[in-house]
C-alpha cells in the first residue's frame, strides 16, 4: 500500500482507547535503560503550499508522533511528522512539558528526521536509547505506542521480511523490515518505534491494518541518515541511478549468451548520473557490485539479512567510501567499472520529486500565473494524479530523464487570474513556456528578467503548444499591477 | 465534457400508419456486428437496433451512418407495406453520419414519394420529427421548436464538428436517421441528443446544408470526406494581440495556432499568421463570417467544400498582408483520433504475442494506463509523431504459453525495433518477424530490456498458441 505523504493517514485512525497491558505488567527496568523512558510525544504543526495559489498556503493541520531519544540526546522521527512543519515541540509523555524544537537534518526520500529541543537540557532525566544491532528474520520486537495518559503500550511484532522496498515518497528504494503485528489504533500517532532488546529497531512508515503488517525504517537505514546527518549540508543517500531489468528469461539469456549464473540487464542509465560519467551503458550485464555477484534478479547475498537487492550496498554507503566497483558484461566481453555513487542533486532535476519546506516560486505577468512543473504541483490532482492533472505535464514529468540534459526548468503558465491583460486568454492553462519576448525559458528567474525587456512596448511569450503566441502589452501590466494583486489578494508579484 | 448519445433503438416491430409523410418514411432493421478489439481475430457479437430513414429522389433512402454501421444485414420496411426488403448500402460518410441505401426490389419504391431537401429553418419555428423511437410499434411524430444553429461534435465519430441545428422536439432512442420536416420539405436528419438526466428537450438534427454536401460528394460514385485546412485558431479579442501583430481593424481576424503537420494548410499558414478572410468572407475576431444572412463559424466556408478545391485566405503575417490559397488535396490526417467502422481490427501474433496498431478503436477497448502509450495516442497529429511513424504499432496481449512466459511486463509497450528494423507500421513488423534469423529481438519505446524468442521455438508454438486459444489466422494486414 503506498499513500502519497501530504494526505497520509496518521498510522492508526481511530482514538480508540484499548489497554492491553495493565500498569502491574510494565517490566521493572531503570528508567536510564529503559526504552520506555527514551520515548517522547513530538507534536508538529504543518501547512503546506497551495499550487493553484501559489502565494498562499492551504489550513494547517496538527500531526503528532513517538520520537526517540538517541545515545547523543537528538530526537528520531519520520520525515513525514515534520513535512511542511511552521511549530514544533517535544513533549515528555508523563508530565506534559513541553519544549520547542527544530529540525538537525531530515531526508524526505530516507523519511526520517532528526529534531532537538531548544530548551537546553530539556531532556535531562529522560533515557536514551541505541541502536539496535543483528536483526534477522524471526526476531521477536515490540512496537510502542503512547497512550493519551502517557503511559506506553507494547505490542510484540516478528520480523517476517527484510528487503530492499520503495519508500512512501517512490524515489528511493532502501532497506525495509516487515513486521507482522496485532497493532491496536491508539492516540493518532504518525511515528511508532519499534525496539529489539531494549534498543531502536526502527521507525513504522506503513502499517496495513488488515494483514496486520508493519513495514519499518529499520536500523541500517537510521545508521546511515545519522551518520550523514554528522556533515553539514546534509546531503542525501548515494546512488547510482540506473534501471535494470532481470535475466530471468532464458530465451534473453541465450541471446544474450549469459553464462554466469545472474546479472541483470541495465535498461536506463540516467545522463549525468554517477553511473553515466562512469560509463554504465544501457544494454550492460551487470555481475558483480563491489565483489559480490549481483543474481538474475538483481539479488547479493547479505552476510546479515540474506539476500537482498544490490542498491542496498550502493544507499548503505559511507560517506567517505571511496569508489565502488562494478563489474558488467559488454557484448559478451567482461569490464569492471570504478563508480562513485553520489546524492542526487534536486537543482538538477528537471521536475523535483519532493518540495516540502519550500514556498513554490511563482511570476505573476499581468494576471498571468507561471510555476515550474515538479510533482507536488502534479499531486494537487490527488491519488488518480497521473490520469487527472493537465496530461501533458504528466507526461513532461515522467519522461523527464528523455529530455535534452541541458532541457532546465520546465516553466508553463499554470492558471490565470482574469484582468484585463488577459482578456480572451481565459481558457489557457497548462502550456509550457518557451521563451519570453525572444529569450529562451529555462527557470522561472529567466522569465522574470525577460519580463524586464519587452519588445515594442508588447510582452511576447511563446509556447510549446496551441496557440503558440500571445501578447500582454507591458505598460497596461505595469499599471494594473496593484490593483490585480490588491484584487486577488496577491502579496507579491513574484516568488524566486 | 457530456457524451452524445446516438439515437438508435433495440429492435421491435413495425406497423402502419396513413399520413402523408408516411408514403416515404422508412424503418430500417440492422443486424450489426461489432469487432472486438480485445480479441481482434475475432468477429465480434452481434446484436439488433433499428432506426428510420426515408426515400429521396433515385429509388435511395437516406439514413444515419451509426444506423447501419458495421451492419451484416439490413432490412427495411414502410407503412401500409407488410413486406420486408433486404436493403444495402450505396454510400456511408461516418464523419458526418450520414448513409445511403437502397433496395433492390423494385416494388419496394412502388407507393413512396420521394421527400425534397429544404433550407435552413428559421430559430423559434416550428418543425415535426418523425421516426420509430421507442415507446410503440408505429410511426411516431413529435413537434418543437428550432432552438439553437451552431457547430457541434458529432459523436459517432468521435473527431469531427458540423453544422447542427438543435430542436426541442423530443427525439428518442429509434429516432436515428429520420427526417425532420417544415412546410412538407426535409429540414434535418434526427441523429444524436443527450439523455434526460444530463439536458432536457435537447435533439440535434443534421441540417440541409450537411446533407447536401453528401450528397453531392458521391455523386462520382464514392464518398471522399469532409475537407478540413487541419489547423486551430483562436479568438482574438486581446488588444496587445491585436496591437502587436499589426491587427488595424476592430473585431477582425483570428490567430492560426497549431497548423497540424502533413495536413492541408501545412506549408501554407504558419503559426502566428491572423487570418483576415476567407473566400473573400471578412473573419469577425470570434471566428465567425457572414454567410446566408447569418454569422457563422468560418469552418462552415471550407465544410462546403471538396477535394481538389481552393481556400482563399487574405492574411496577416510579421505586419504584412498577404492572399494564401490552401489546396484542399492532402489525406487527412486525424484519421488514427477517429472511431472506425465497417473495418476488420488488424493484428498480428507471433510466439503468442499480440501486435495491433493504435487507435480510437483500441484505446475505447483497452483503455490503456500506460503513460507512453496514451502520449503516443494524445499526440500523434501536434507533436507530429505520425512524420517519423505512420502507425503506432503495440504489443496489446500475450497469449500465455511457456514460450512467452516472461513477456507479460511487456504489454502495452509500443515495439521500437524488431532485429534492429524500426517498425513503422504493421506491414513492417510482419515483414521483420518472417526474417529468418535465431532469435526475434523485439525492442520497445522508452527505457527497458529486449524482449527475444527464440524464432524456432516461437514458430512451433504458433500453431499450438492458435488452436488452444481458437484463434482461426495469425494475422490480419488489411482493414
Amino acid at each position: 500500500m503506498k499513500i502519497r505523504p501530504h494526505i497520509l493517514l496518521p498510522v492508526f485512525l481511530a482514538v480508540a482507547h484499548l489497554p492491553v497491558q495493565s500498569a502491574s505488567q510494565k517490566p521493572a527496568t531503570p528508567p536510564s535503560t529503559s526504552p520506555v523512558s527514551a520515548v517522547v510525544r513530538v507534536n508538529s504543526t504543518n501547512q503546506s503550499y497551495d499550487f493553484a495559489r501559489p502565494w498562499d498556503k492551504k489550513s494547517p493541520y496538527p500531526r503528532r508522533g513517538a520520537g526517540v531519544i538517541l545515545t547523543d540526546g537528538n530526537v528520531l522521527v519520520t520525515a513525514e511528522l515534520v513535512a511542511n512543519r511552521i511549530h514544533l515541540e517535544i513533549e515528555k509523555p508523563l508530565t506534559a512539558d513541553k519544549s520547542q524544537a527544530e529540525v538537525i537534518a531530515v531526508d524526505y526520500d530516507a523519511n526520517l528526521a532528526l529534531l532537538k529541543p531548544l530548551k537546553d537540557g530539556f531532556l535531562n532525566g529522560l533515557g536514551t536509547m541505541a541502536l539496535a544491532e543483528g536483526a534477522k528474520v524471526g526476531s521477536v520486537a515490540e512496537i510502542l505506542q503512547l497512550e493519551n495518559t502517557g503511559e506506553i503500550a507494547r505490542t510484540p511484532a516478528t520480523i517476517t521480511t527484510i528487503a530492499v522496498g520503495p519508500y512512501p515518497l517512490d524515489s528511493l528504494s532502501l532497506l525495509t523490515f516487515k513486521l507482522s503485528s496485532p497493532l491496536q489504533s491508539r492516540d493518532s500517532s504518525f511515528v511508532l518505534p519499534a525496539v529489539l532488546d531494549g534498543r531502536l529497531l526502527g521507525l513504522l512508515m506503513r502499517y496495513d491494518a488488515r494483514s496486520q503488517t508493519a513495514e519499518v525504517i529499520p536500523q541500517p537505514v537510521i545508521q546511515s541518515f545519522l551518520d550523514r546527518a554528522q556533515t553539514s549540508p546534509y546531503s542525501g543517500f548515494p546512488r547510482l541511478r540506473v534501471g535494470y531489468a532481470s535475466t530471468r528469461d532464458p530465451q534473453l539469456r541465450a541471446f544474450l549468451n549469459l553464462q554466469e549464473a545472474g546479472g541483470v540487464y541495465i535498461t536506463e542509465v540516467q545522463p549525468g548520473s554517477p553511473a553515466d560519467s562512469a560509463g554504465l551503458r544501457k544494454g550492460d550485464i551487470l555481475l558483480k557490485v563491489d565483489d559480490r555477484p549481483v543474481d538474475q534478479d538483481g539479488l547479493y547475498e547479505d552476510s546479515q539479512y540474506g539476500k537482498i537487492l544490490f542498491t542496498h550496498l550502493v544507499t548503505s554507503r559511507k560517506t567517505d567510501a571511496g569508489p565502488l566497483n562494478v563489474s558488467i558484461l559488454r557484448e559478451g566481453k567482461p569490464l569492471t567499472l570504478e563508480v562513485l555513487p553520489k546524492p542526487s542533486d534536486p537543482t538538477k532535476t528537471i521536475s523535483e520529486s519532493q518540495s516540502f519546506d519550500k514556498a513554490p516560486k511563482y511570476v505573476v505577468l499581468g494576471g498571468l500565473i507561471f510555476q515550474e512543473l515538479s510533482r507536488a504541483y502534479l499531486r494537487e490532482w490527488g491519488g488518480n494524479w497521473r490520469k487527472t492533472a493537465p496530461q501533458r505535464l504528466v507526461y513532461l514529468d515522467a519522461f523527464q530523464s528523455e529530455l535534452p540534459t541541458d532541457r532546465g526548468k520546465i516553466v508553463f503558465l499554470s492558471s490565470i487570474m482574469p484582468s484585463p491583460d488577459t482578456l480572451g486568454y481565459e481558457n489557457l492553462e497548462s502550456l509550457v513556456v518557451t521563451k519570453v519576448n525572444g529569450i529562451e525559458i529555462k527557470s522561472l528567474a529567466d522569465l522574470s528578467n525577460a519580463a524586464k525587456s519587452p519588445i515594442n512596448g508588447y510582452h511576447k511569450i511563446e509556447f510549446e503548444e496551441d496557440p503558440g503566441v500571445i501578447f500582454l502589452d507591458a505598460e497596461n501590466v505595469q499599471k494594473n499591477q496593484e490593483p490585480l494583486a490588491r484584487d486577488y489578494g496577491i502579496p507579491a508579484l513574484e516568488r524566486l | 465534457m457530456f457524451r452524445l448519445a446516438l439515437i438508435l433503438a433495440l429492435i421491435a416491430s413495425a406497423s402502419a400508419w396513413a399520413a402523408p409523410v408516411s408514403k416515404s418514411l422508412v424503418r430500417i432493421v440492422a443486424t450489426s456486428q461489432e469487432p472486438d478489439y480485445l480479441q481482434p481475430w475475432s468477429g465480434g457479437s452481434v446484436s439488433g437496433a433499428s432506426g428510420s430513414g426515408f426515400v429521396i429522389e433515385g429509388n435511395r433512402i437516406l439514413t444515419n451512418a451509426h444506423v447501419v454501421s458495421n451492419a451484416r444485414f439490413l432490412t427495411v420496411s414502410k407503412e401500409g407495406d407488410p413486406g420486408l426488403y433486404q436493403a444495402r448500402v450505396l454510400h456511408v460518410a461516418h464523419d458526418c453520419d450520414l448513409a445511403m441505401l437502397t433496395v433492390d426490389n423494385p416494388n419496394f419504391f412502388k407507393g413512396t414519394e420521394a421527400l425534397a431537401l429544404g433550407g435552413i429553418p428559421a430559430m423559434e419555428s416550428m418543425v415535426s420529427v418523425y421516426g420509430y423511437p421507442i415507446g410503440g410499434d408505429r410511426l411516431s411524430v413529435t413537434r418543437g421548436v428550432v432552438s439553437r444553429i451552431d457547430f457541434q461534435p458529432y459523436s459517432h465519430s468521435g473527431v469531427d464538428s458540423h453544422l447542427t441545428i438543435q430542436i426541442d422536439a423530443a427525439i428518442n432512442p429509434g429516432n436515428s436517421g429520420g427526417p425532420v420536416l417544415q412546410d412538407g420539405k426535409i429540414v434535418g436528419v434526427a441523429f444524436q441528443g443527450y439523455s434526460g438526466d444530463v439536458a432536457q428537450n435537447v435533439g440535434y438534427m443534421i441540417p440541409t446544408p450537411v446533407i447536401e454536401r453528401f450528397l453531392q460528394d458521391v455523386k462520382d460514385g464514392s464518398y471522399d470526406r469532409y475537407m478540413d485546412i487541419a489547423v486551430s485558431y483562436h479568438p482574438l479579442h486581446n488588444p496587445a494581440m491585436r496591437g502587436a501583430l499589426g491587427v488595424k481593424e476592430e473585431n477582425r481576424g483570428v490567430l492560426v495556432g497549431e497548423v497540424y503537420k502533413s495536413g492541408a494548410s501545412d506549408g501554407y499558414l504558419r503559426q502566428g499568421d491572423v487570418i483576415l478572410s476567407i473566400d473573400g468572407l471578412p473573419v469577425s475576431s470570434d471566428g465567425t463570417v457572414p454567410m446566408d444572412g447569418d454569422q457563422v463559424e468560418m469552418a462552415e466556408v471550407v465544410e462546403r467544400k471538396f477535394k481538389g478545391n481552393k481556400v482563399a485566405f487574405d492574411i496577416l503575417r510579421e505586419g504584412k498582408t498577404m492572399n494564401v490559397d490552401v489546396p484542399l488535396d492532402s489525406a487527412w490526417p486525424f484519421a488514427m483520433q477517429a472511431n472506425a467502422y465497417d473495418k476488420k481490427p488488424r493484428f498480428l501474433i507471433y510466439g503468442g504475442l499480440v501486435f495491433q496498431p493504435l487507435d480510437a478503436n483500441f484505446m475505447d477497448t483497452h483503455d490503456p494506463e500506460d503513460l507512453r502509450l496514451r502520449y503516443h495516442f494524445d499526440h500523434f497529429i501536434s507533436q507530429a509523431l505520425h512524420l517519423k511513424k505512420p502507425e503506432i504499432v503495440v504489443l496489446s496481449n500475450v497469449l500465455a504459453d511457456p514460450v512467452n512466459a516472461y513477456a507479460s511486463d511487456f504489454r502495452y509497450g509500443i515495439v521500437e525495433k524488431v532485429n534492429d528494423r524500426t517498425i513503422r507500421n504493421l506491414q513492417d513488423l510482419a515483414e521483420a518477424i518472417d526474417e529468418s534469423g535465431d532469435y526475434t529481438v523485439i525492442e520497445f519505446a522508452g527505457p527497458g530490456r529486449p524482449l527475444v524468442l527464440e524464432r524456432k521455438a516461437a514458430i512451433e508454438a504458433g500453431e499450438r498458441i492458435l488452436a488452444r486459444y481458437g484463434i482461426s489466422k495469425d494475422r490480419n494486414l488489411t482493414p
